[in-house]
């Protein structure tokens, strides 16, 4: 804006010596302008289209089912209801199914992380045998539809002990994500130089500490697009946490937030209340790691 | 202080010969440059040094002591390379200290997040503090140790570059094309500093480059290579006044040497208008023959009083000098257009009138002459001439 401003000075003291370029100027200024407001428009209208099913989370949360089934429900939230929500809430195990959420989404993301990153760097750095063939069977992963190896994950659960057990939940879903991570991250370190790490190693660094010290600082925006990816993988996890926890002390919130929808009745209210709930730590996880998604760390580490 | 001896070291990456059968011995304390065009193997040739590729046979000595098998860390050396690789997420101070940092490390430090943890603890002792702190001063980096590499010019990075290979005192320093990336007025200031440098340390330093003006200006010893293999190992002089063969002569020099044909009357020069023309002048036996003559050593005539008759195809004004390009008025070397690809050179003072098309001759002293066999294009031994 400042130099805007700037440019709109000089321009005013500049005006009364010439008619002509001063029309053509002043022609110039209004088109920037229109330009300037157009996107604050479209930022305004993708903002709304981000934030308006949040507010309407609220806004739902916060009328009575009698409101919502007759189809009059206001556009302002009633704030006063807020009490009668938390009551409601207060008969579910929200911050269980919340702590269970976080415990299979951060398992998740940081066994996705650690083995991504080790496994990404040996298909980044190593010549060896079948990494060809590795690379492709990754991408596999990622056609097989979730639903499809569930019957086969199930009876491997069984054997293993993993059956309503979170930890199983953390390797299924590993087990999704971690392809896409390893893939991030590998795509993140082959645009390194090999220089860098042959630098630390006359140094006197060893490989290890070259990943751990120079590499991966160096990849942050990657590690915390993988890290969100796998995130939302385990925060967002239905179907197995569904067919794999029995005990409802093991659900997640989104299996709890599904046994809201009773036979005969669905308490919208609550529902969109444990919802807005169960949004907020997503939201708030997501903030966190935006601030490191910036590209360009990497220049001025060599030539160019 | 090693030495460095090369002992048949050769290389190949699959079906590529790179390097073949390359002898040589550096001293102590030399200040030996690699010289030669892109690809000739003279990169894969310091990355051997540095042990960071490995040599397909033959043996390398440090003092002696064969390093075929050591691993980079253990051979003490220091690597500037051409892309500078500093760390882009560490400040300044942090690159030029990590060598230091990870030399005070344990082995248990290595352990992830505990590496990190110990990396900044020991950059804050006074010791590797200290002497980060003078190595920066040394080279004017103290004001800026608390930038990023992105935040430097493309000097300053490579005087990090350079800071970070002094600061733990190694035994040899390799650099590769240090200054390609840098303009030609900082490329001059930097040679100078690196040239300083190892008269201060006075250490082993084995330098790099395409460039035959740092060769000519840093080395006490140039090793030309052409295609993986040692053209000629002598001093810049040595190397300038006696090149061992025609791709020497050529590469060394600016503008290069200039070869004449010898000959019959049909195919270039004739002999006895040399033996006739130049005093002194020993004529070696055969008709195969090239003259070697630098071009600072061609006197230039606007008559035909020279016994060299030319005429001049090119006129680049200097300054301080004029080139003139010509071509000889022999069957050979008589050029189809006036606009020849590589015409021979003159150097000629800056007031001296040339023109394109215009008819000359040239002369010269018979001590200047370098001969060369046409079809071997090795240099004739003048004890034979």
């Amino acid at each position: 804006m400042a130099s805007s401003t700037e440019v709109i000075v000089s321009e005013d003291v500049a005006a009364p010596s010439t008619g002509a370029p001063a029309a053509a100027r002043g022609s110039r200024r209004g088109r920037s302008r229109l330009k300037l407001a157009s996107r604050y428009v479209v930022v305004l209208v993708m903002m709304g289209l981000a934030g308006f099913p949040v507010y309407w989370m609220l806004n739902t949360a916060l009328a009575t089912n009698a409101e919502l089934y007759a189809g009059t429900q206001s556009w302002w939230p009633h704030f006063e209801d807020l009490g009668s929500l938390f009551h409601q809430l207060g008969r579910v195990p929200l911050w269980r199914w919340l702590g269970n959420s976080a415990f299979i989404a951060m398992g998740t993301t940081v066994l996705s992380l650690v083995l991504g990153s080790l496994a990404g760097y040996a298909l980044s750095r190593f010549r060896f045998r079948g990494k060809g063939p590795i690379g492709f069977l990754l991408f596999i992963t990622q056609v097989l539809p979730e639903a499809l190896i569930l019957v086969p994950l199930y009876a491997l659960f069984i054997s293993l002990g993993l059956l309503n057990n979170l930890w199983g939940l953390v390797l299924a879903d590993a087990g999704f994500s971690l392809p896409v991570a390893t893939f991030i991250l590998k795509t993140a370190m082959d645009r390194i130089p090999h220089e860098i790490e042959e630098s630390a190693q006359l140094d006197g660094c060893p490989r290890i500490s070259a990943l751990t010290m120079i590499i991966l600082p160096i990849i942050a925006p990657s590690i915390a697009a993988a890290a969100v990816l796998s995130f939302f993988a385990g925060w967002n996890e239905y179907l197995y946490a569904n067919t794999f926890l029995s005990d409802q002390g093991h659900w997640p919130a989104s299996v709890g937030l599904a046994s809201f929808i009773g036979q005969n009745e669905t308490p919208m209210s609550a529902i969109m209340g444990s919802a807005l709930v169960f949004t907020i730590p997503a939201i708030v996880f997501f903030l966190l790691v935006q601030r490191k998604i910036v590209a360009g760390l990497t220049v001025g580490a060599v030539k160019g | 202080m090693p030495s460095i001896t090369f002992e048949n070291v050769s290389k190949s990456f699959r079906d590529t010969q790179v390097i073949t059968s390359f002898d040589a011995q550096i001293e102590d304390g030399e200040f030996v440059v690699l010289l030669g065009p892109s690809g000739c193997g003279k990169s894969t040739l310091l990355r051997m040094i540095a042990g960071l590729t490995d040599i397909t046979s033959g043996t390398m000595r440090f003092d002696g002591e064969v390093v075929n098998e050591w691993e980079v860390a253990e051979r003490r050396l220091a690597f500037v390379f051409q892309s500078y690789a500093l760390y882009p997420h560490m400040t300044v101070r942090a690159n030029i200290a990590f060598p230091l940092v990870m030399a005070a490390f344990k082995r248990w430090y290595h352990v992830p997040v505990v590496n990190s943890i110990a990396r900044r603890t020991l950059m804050r002792s006074p010791e590797i503090s200290e002497r980060t702190a003078r190595i920066a001063t040394a080279l004017e980096l103290d004001q800026l140790l608390d930038r990023r590499p992105v935040q430097l010019s493309g000097g300053q990075r490579q005087r990090v570059a350079l800071a970070r290979a002094l600061v733990r005192d190694p035994a040899i320093y390799l650099l590769d094309e240090p200054l390609s990336n840098l303009d030609a007025k900082l490329r001059t200031q930097m040679r100078a500093q690196i040239t300083g440098l190892h008269r201060e340390v006075g250490r082993t330093f084995v330098y790099v480059t395409h460039d035959q003006v740092e060769a000519m200006t840093m080395a006490t010893r140039i090793i030309v290579m052409d295609h993986g293999a040692i053209q000629q190992i002598g001093t810049p002089d040595e190397i300038y006044r006696s090149p061992a063969n025609t791709f020497v002569a050529r590469f060394v020099g600016a503008p290069p040497m200039n070869l004449l044909p010898i000959g019959d009357e049909a195919s270039g020069v004739r002999r006895a208008d040399l033996a006739t023309h130049v005093p002194g002048l020993a004529l070696p036996d055969g008709d195969d023959l090239l003259l070697g003559i630098r071009p600072e050593k061609l006197r230039f005539h606007d008559d035909a009083s020279g016994p060299l008759s030319a005429t001049v195809v090119a006129v680049e004004r200097l300054g301080s000098e004029t080139l003139v390009g010509f071509h000889l008025d022999t069957a050979e070397d008589r050029p189809r257009t006036l606009a020849p690809e590589t015409p021979h050179y003159a150097k000629v003072p800056a007031d001296q009138p040339v023109t394109v098309g215009e008819s000359c001759s040239l002369s010269f002293a018979a001590a200047d002459v370098v001969w060369f066999d046409r079809e071997t294009t090795r240099r004739l031994d003048p004890a034979l001439v």
